[in-house]
């Protein structure tokens, strides 16, 4: 799915991340694991597309983004990649189906689709009846899998979740993380970050980080 | 195209007072402009029809004017009307009056005053009485209006007896004088008119119709020259070619000056709109840097984004005109009742109007817009 050779990357003299180098395959579920500071979510932006301001080679897919126009990578965000965030990230004024709509808004896909796409992922993280509802309406496991049909709805080809049980209690967090698990098990390759070993038991495979640099990178399959 | 409308339309709508205030530049703006070309378009139309409706092409009209304001009688006689008729180039000389009121005094027991007296029109609404007219050679009744009833009876005028310039007539009319309407306050019959008042009415215009081989002007100075050497009422007034439309270039004048004013009213108050609408599109960008991250992460480039914002701040803009248009037709109705032509508003001020708003939301947005959607994406997805 994607590697990362020799990776770094500097806030003004801070070096946030240095010789970061990743393998990830297709249909894995990786984790990463660090303490506060140490990184994480610079890396996983990176890797997402989110930040292209960085040193060393990144390849998705075997192809490299870092000349990339604003547009494309937009559009490469957009059809293969799908995001979760810590604090769900959704709009307060907007529904459950609107909120999951969005990534549809800026694809090509046909109205009638899109309508059927909706549907389906409502279903799929178990939302039924809960269209018309703002999130501020919903609990924070529910406001997740909302959150979490955005990121599917385009059927991505890689999950990148950046604490995606951070805000949530362990028993919610356990339901988050079997839909995690069918999403993997039906193909598709997450990388998440987390705080929690319970939560990361989950992955196929856990790697850490320490003040930007990536350690235990060698393969361990718990499942 | 429409979901993305409904989406401005959406956020648009959770701040309505904000946005209300912001638009009311745009609808100060708009109203004006609508008025402007209301009156303008409205003025054209008469000016050209009134060309149209007279032919004044060979014709000079010479005036007199009394130097005494109670003076109605002076002007032109017959024996200038044979000058007139008498010099080089002139085809035929009509003599007319510029006001066809007669002035006369009314009298009823001991209650005397003076009045306007007029033939009647073809339909009249009466307050008291029967009938919308006067039979052309009724010689005994009369219509009067209701203020001069109020001034000279004591109670109903109907049927009673009112002497005018000492002929006695029969009242069997009243009616009422419209606020915005101008009426005599006496109507007689045409006959009643042509033999007992017609002779009152000062003939102080004479209308000189000129050869098609002369020159107007020409005509004109030497038909001038002659009423100063030999014009009967010389003493009593003065003589001068008025222009055809000189009386509508002087009105010009001051329409020009309104429009003049209106139209920097609407410049300011747009300019002001303008500036308003950027204002608050920036609040609306850094309070929705949340949604733009998110928007963006999943798929919209930055042209999206600023597209997004471009459009609200147009239909913002466009709603703003749009209560504008609205204003601006309620205004020129009430405007019409005291012009004296009828000011309107065509479909092409309506889509100026709407090109104005566009315009206005396209520029002033299109700031505040792009600084959205330069935003970088790590900093917006930190936002909560
Ligand atoms: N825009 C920035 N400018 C300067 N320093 C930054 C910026 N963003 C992050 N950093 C620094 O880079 C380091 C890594 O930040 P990052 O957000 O990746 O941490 P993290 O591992 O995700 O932490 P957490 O678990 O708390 O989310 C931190 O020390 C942080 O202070
Ligand atoms: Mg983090």
């Amino acid at each position: 799915m994607l590697k990362v050779n020799d990776i770094g990357k500097k806030y003004g003299k801070f070096v946030a991340l240095e010789n970061i180098d990743l393998e990830v395959a297709d249909g894995e579920f990786l984790a990463i694991m660090g303490p506060s500071g140490s990184g994480k979510s610079t890396l996983i932006n990176i890797l997402g597309l989110l930040d292209q301001n960085y040193t060393g080679e990144y390849l998705l897919k075997e192809k490299s983004y870092k000349d990339a126009n604003d547009n494309y990578l937009s559009k490469i965000r957009g059809d293969q990649l799908g995001f979760v965030f810590q604090n769900f990230k959704l709009l307060t004024t907007y529904s459950v189906y609107e909120n999951i709509e969005i990534p549809l808004i800026y694809s090509k896909q046909k109205q009638t689709n899109k309508r059927e796409l909706v549907e389906s992922v409502i279903k799929q993280v178990g939302l039924e009846g809960k269209e018309k509802n703002l999130p501020s309406e919903l609990s924070g496991g529910q406001q997740q899998r909302v959150a979490i049909a955005r990121a599917i709805v385009n059927r991505p080809n890689l999950i990148i979740a950046d604490e995606p049980t951070g805000a949530l209690d362990s028993k919610t967090s356990k339901e988050i993380m079997n839909i995690f698990t069918d999403l993997n098990e039906s193909g598709t390759t997450i990388i998440m970050v987390t705080h929690d070993s319970e939560v990361a038991d989950y992955a196929m495979r856990t790697v850490f980080i320490r003040d930007g640099r990536l350690y235990n990178n060698e393969k361990s399959v718990k499942r | 195209m429409l979901d993305k409308v409904m989406i401005a339309l959406k956020s648009i709508g959770k701040n309505k007072n904000r946005n209300f205030l912001t638009m009311l530049g745009i609808i100060i703006g708009i109203t004006s402009v609508i008025c402007i070309l209301a009156i303008g378009d409205g003025f054209t139309s008469v000016e050209t029809k009134g060309l149209q409706d007279h032919n004044t092409k060979n014709r000079v009209t010479l005036a007199f004017t009394p130097s005494s304001d109670d003076d109605t009688t002076s002007g032109f006689t017959r024996n200038d009307l044979s000058v007139l008729e008498g010099i080089k180039g002139v085809d035929h000389v009509k003599l007319t009056s510029s006001n066809p009121e007669a002035s006369v005094t009314v009298q009823h027991q001991t209650k005397k005053a003076s009045a306007n007296l007029n033939k009647i029109p073809k339909k009249l609404k009466l307050s008291e009485g029967f009938g919308s007219t006067l039979d052309a050679d009724d010689t005994s009744n009369i219509f009067i209006s209701k203020d001069l009833a109020d001034k000279i009876f004591k109670d109903k005028a109907l049927n009673k007896r009112l002497v005018i310039n000492d002929n006695v007539f029969v009242v069997s009319g009243v009616y009422k004088i419209g606020d915005f309407n101008y009426r005599p306050d006496i109507y007689v019959s045409k006959t009643t008119f042509k033999q007992l008042f017609a002779s009152q009415i000062s003939q102080d215009e004479a209308k000189i119709y000129v050869q098609s081989s002369a020159s107007k002007k020409v005509v004109g100075k030497s038909a001038l020259n002659e009423m100063k050497k030999f014009g009967e009422d010389d003493k009593l007034g003065k003589y001068e070619v008025s222009h055809p439309d000189q009386i509508t270039k002087s009105f010009t004048k001051t329409l020009n000056n309104i429009t003049y004013f209106v139209a920097f009213v609407a410049g300011i108050s747009l300019l002001i709109a303008g500036i308003g609408v950027m204002n608050v599109m920036y609040i609306t960008v850094s309070e929705r840097r949340k949604e733009i991250g998110i928007r963006r992460a999943f798929g919209a480039t930055s042209g999206d984004i600023r597209n997004q914002f471009l459009i609200e701040s147009i239909i913002l803009c466009v709603i703003g005109g749009l209560i504008g248009i609205a204003l601006g037709y309620g205004l020129v109705s009430i405007i019409n009742h005291f012009l004296p032509f009828k000011a309107v508003v065509t479909a092409y001020a309506i889509i100026m109007s709407l090109s104005v708003s566009t315009a206005v939301g396209l520029i002033f947005g299109f700031i505040p817009s792009n600084k959205a959607a330069k935003s970088s994406l790590v900093g917006l997805l930190k936002e909560e």
